[in-house]
């Protein structure tokens, strides 16, 4: 279900007006999809959910409780509304309590596509139909998932805070497959238009990959100079950065940006220094949302500059306690990118290995961020400037600090989707990288 | 995180959609003959407009998350979720919608819907699905249940959890979180075939971790709580001593700083149970999941390497290796009366999924078994939310105990040079479920027999049929643990599902050991 900002405003409003607490928050969301789930050349599951949500924050001085539903009813708001407050009233004073913020100035969101809401299921299955005839052609299987959505959202305080983001998404996933079961390719992206989705070529690449991925070589692991394909950056690079780019968890010596002795690496030169990402919710490639947590604004954020580690998010307790600015999480990320293409790339590449993706993404040491994951879907073996033959899948245990302290070569930065990396809008380049640990093969396809 | 075949719990994925309150009052005022006119509406507008087979699923999920950090209780959330979905087959073509306003005109609004769905998915169904001949039901299942969470005052789950991290940080612990989540399922289930189901269970999840700091040398350790998830109320909590864990736990996480660093190389390993059942749900669970094997999880979770051709035939692991699918089992996570199809569970005891060592079963939902040879689905649907589509999930996979008696101790009697591991660390697994690489939360050295000191850095490497091919000792019945997962993740869109596994400790030999330090970052 969607509200427009009116009505999302209005029905804010209308919760405010209800609260006895000394102050009060609010969000609202909901959503509209439709998706399309092929297997095997064929539909699978397919469906229409749609859904709608309110929160209400109430806080008693340092005590909070939250209660969820929805409706616009004024009997129903009241219980929301009491049902929040009766657990705010049982809950001890929280000394990390902040209040709610008052009013913000936020931009205008970018990620919203009337062509994209209006987007049927039957769009959805002739957008994918052209591709399952291919593969049945080809004799590949071809699996995936086309969803386009609508959402909106909103926050309300009682010290008259109020915004309101209303975006699209589209995400397509393609794997073919050869009946033998030794080649797999995939493409995958996200986007807020589904009229920029280019389906066919996406198809074409996933059924190119499968082909030439086919009866795989079995090379032996360890450090490997390798080409990784935006989607592996995406995952490396979002799980970086969204999920360990935290500075109290730095400050309190539990974080890769600790500095042995106490305090952050904030400042210094932690990664390699052709190294640049940052966030910006206005941004025309990867738009993102335009408020962050609790109501800030989402603002463009540096997190690494020319290889400097130059912020970490901060919540507003911790900023005040440390007095630092609060540093709101990203909702999207851009790495810069390079002009080197990826046929320059494997040109200048006397043994390496050209990776589409990875799986299975885990954190195995938070001290390092090392991570364990699997290639999947397309590893090709590069010998002196050319791709020779396809590889067996690798198990990596590598860690994104390191990898970004020894990128070679970069490509243009694209719009790019990873399984692993969660939802957030990221665009990256494919990567040229020194001494990638692969620990193992795979028996995988 | 997302393509996860077992996510990391996160209390975000703890709560499903918040739905409409005014949906909430009415699905808590439908009696049961209003819930059932509701099904026949919507059962007979799919009929008329030419589904082969429906169902109509009506869902009220009642959740509460508590946690606290340190001495502060940082979320006290409470929260009601209540909807229903539409399922239709249409000419062998599968649609779905679903509404959080249990009302007639929702509910023939969103019969149409998933008929409309169904029919502009038509020109991509290259073979029809087609369902086997299904039994009706007409029954209430209640999962058994001491205290109800929810009936428990908050204050003294609060208190609970505060004395939890207070015992930690007395022991040492620098940072403490611990939390408590409760569900209560309430699903009416009917079908076109004529069944008419009520069931309604609760999970009770709790979570604990302790970390310390060596400022001087930069260092950090946690050590996250043993203590699993289960399909059981707040007797429960009552009966864990998280306390005394809580003591531990601070103590270890200091001992892990200065534990001896793993030489890489092959060891002999004595897998205990809070470890073992997630070895077991990565690596016996999901590669005998009968979708994966059919190909329908290639774009995403993945498929398998036991593909139907193996069924009868693959020697998975060791005779000693009885695993063993049960959605009746106690306190276990996947345990319901019914599954998401209308199969039942009741008066069922499971089936083998590996017997003596061969693999003999898959785990099917309606409309699959056929496509192997076989009758019937075996009761293994899961839909995550009123809103998801049921697909095949995992029932309690559990590896059976030694019926001979064998202790924990008699394991590491053989093993003269090897590592003993506890609860999880981290864990990962290739797509067909091959390779897997999993960590732990403990690591103690096994010399000559005898346990010794705490290691660190250690993760094993292995491929599924040689690892529990490996396997030559197995622990009795005195040694159970039901362990489990309550965000199992598979499916486009992606649903989690809670699932138990029982385990008994196992010794596995020469298994890959490698060193996780990186001296290379900070």
């Amino acid at each position: 279900m969607i509200l427009s900002e009116a009505e999302a405003r209005d029905l804010t409003k209308r919760i405010l007006r209800l609260s006895q607490a000394e102050s009060c928050t609010v969000s609202v969301s909901g959503e509209e999809r439709r998706h399309v789930r092929v297997a095997q050349n064929m539909a699978t599951t397919n469906g229409s959910p749609s859904s709608i949500s309110i929160s209400v924050t109430s806080n008693y001085g340092k005590k909070s409780g939250s209660a969820s539903g929805s409706d616009l009813s004024d009997d129903a708001l009241a219980e929301l509304v009491t049902a929040s407050e009766n657990t705010a009233k049982l809950a001890p004073e929280n000394p990390e309590f902040m209040p709610p913020l008052g009013p913000q100035k936020y931009a205008p969101g970018a990620g919203f596509s009337p062509v994209t809401q209006a987007t049927t299921s039957s769009q959805l299955a002739s957008a994918l139909q052209p591709v399952l005839q291919q593969a049945q052609a080809k004799n590949l299987q071809a699996s995936g998932f086309l969803e386009i959505g609508t959402s909106f959202s909103c926050i309300a305080t009682s010290n008259g805070l109020f915004a309101y983001d209303q975006s699209t998404d589209v995400l397509h996933t393609i794997t073919a497959r050869t009946p033998d079961g030794t080649g797999s390719g995939w493409a995958g992206t996200t986007h807020h238009d589904f009229s920029k989705l280019d389906v066919p070529a996406m198809g074409a690449t996933a059924m190119d990959k499968a082909v030439k991925s086919q009866k795989p070589t079995r090379l032996a692991p360890g450090k490997y100079t390798v080409i990784l394909e935006p989607s592996a950056v995406a995952d490396l690079v979002g799980i970086l950065i969204g999920g360990e780019f935290d500075q109290r968890a730095a400050d309190e010596g539990r974080s890769f940006a600790t500095k042995k002795g106490g305090g952050s690496l904030l400042g210094e030169t932690v990664f390699g220094k052709n190294v640049t990402i940052f966030s910006d919710p206005a941004d025309a490639v990867v738009p993102g949302g335009i408020y962050s947590d609790d109501g800030q604004p989402a603002v463009r954020t540096a997190w690494i500059e020319d290889g400097v580690l130059k912020n970490l998010q901060c919540g507003r307790y911790w900023a005040q306690k440390t007095k630092k600015q609060p540093v709101p999480g990203p909702t999207t990320l851009t790495m810069v990118g390079g002009t080197t293409s990826t046929a320059d790339m494997i040109k200048q590449t006397k043994k390496g290995l050209l990776i589409t993706r990875f799986w299975y993404i885990r954190e195995v040491d938070p001290q390092t961020v090392l991570l364990t994951g699997l290639t999947r879907d397309g590893v090709f073996l590069i010998e002196h400037g050319e791709i020779t033959q396809p590889v067996w899948n690798f198990r990596f245990n590598e860690s994104p600090v390191a990898m970004l302290n020894k990128v070679i070569a970069m490509g243009p930065s694209v719009r790019a989707y990873g399984d692993e990396s969660g939802g957030m809008p990221l665009s990256v380049p494919t990567l040229l990288v020194d001494e990638f640990t692969l620990s193992s093969v795979s028996d995988a396809v | 995180m997302g393509g996860c075949a077992c996510a990391t719990l996160l209390p975000s994925t703890l709560f499903l959609g918040m739905s409409d309150a005014r949906a909430i009052e009415a699905a808590d005022k439908l009696d049961l003959p209003a819930k059932m006119r509701l099904a026949d509406m919507a059962l007979n507008v799919a009929k008329a407009q030419g589904a082969s087979y429906a169902d109509f699923r009506l869902c009220r999920y009642q959740t509460e998350y508590l946690e606290a950090k340190e001495h502060r209780l940082q979320t006290s959330a409470t929260g009601t979720s209540v909807g229903f979905a539409v399922r239709v087959l249409v000419d062998g073509t599968w649609g779905y919608a679903s509404s959080p306003l249990a009302t007639e005109v929702e509910v023939k609004k969103a019969t149409a819907h998933a008929i409309e769905v169904a029919k502009a998915s038509q020109p991509l169904q290259l073979r029809k699905f087609e369902l086997e001949t299904l039994t009706s039901y007409q029954d209430r299942w209640d999962m058994p249940m001491k205290n109800d969470p929810f009936l428990v005052p908050v204050d003294e789950k609060i208190d609970k959890l505060l004395s939890i991290n207070e015992a930690a940080m007395k022991a040492g612990a620098d940072y403490a979180t611990a939390s408590f989540a409760f569900v209560r399922e309430e699903k009416f289930f009917a079908s076109s075939v004529g069944s008419r189901i009520q069931q309604t269970r609760v999970r009770t999840m709790p979570e604990t971790e302790v970390t310390v700091v060596d400022k001087a040398t930069g260092k950090f350790a946690s050590r996250a709580g043993l203590c699993a998830p289960r399909g059981s109320g707040y007797d429960y909590i009552l009966g864990y001593n998280f306390l005394a864990e809580a003591a531990k736990s601070a103590e270890q996480a200091r001992e892990k700083l200065k534990a001896k660093s793993i030489a890489p190389g092959q060891y002999d390993l004595v897998l205990d149970p809070t470890h073992l059942w997630l070895t077991i749900h990565e690596s016996v669970g999901h590669p005998t999941e009968l979708d994966r094997a059919l190909g329908w999880e290639a774009n995403f979770a993945g498929t398998t390497f036991c593909t139907p051709d193996k069924l009868g035939k693959l020697k998975y692991g060791s005779h000693l290796m009885n695993i063993v699918a049960d959605r009746s089992q106690e306190g276990g996570l996947s345990t319901v009366g019914y599954d998401d199809d209308g199969v039942s569970w009741i008066g069922n005891e499971g089936f083998p999924i590996v017997k003596d060592g061969l693999f003999v079963n898959y785990q099917m939902a309606i409309g699959q078994a056929q496509l192997i040879g076989q009758k019937t689905s075996n009761g293994c649907a899961f839909a995550d939310g009123w809103g998801s589509f049921p697909i095949q999930r995992m029932p309690n996979v559990s590896l059976q105990p030694n019926p001979k008696k064998c202790s924990l101790e008699d394991l590491f009697a053989d093993v003269k040079h090897g590592i003993y591991i506890m609860g999880n660390g981290s864990w990962s697994i290739d797509q067909q479920r091959h390779n897997f690489q999993f960590g732990g939360q403990l690591f103690y050295e096994i010399k000559n027999g005898k346990l010794g000191g705490m290691l660190r850095d250690v993760a094993y490497q292995g491929s599924t049929v040689e690892f529990w091919n490996a396997m030559d000792g197995l622990g009795d019945q005195s040694t159970y643990f039901l362990g489990g997962a309550p965000n199992c993740g598979k499916g486009q869109p992606e649903q989690v599902a809670p699932v138990s596994h029982g385990a008994v400790p196992a010794r596995f030999r020469q298994i890959n050991v490698l060193n996780t330090e990186r001296k290379d970052v900070a």
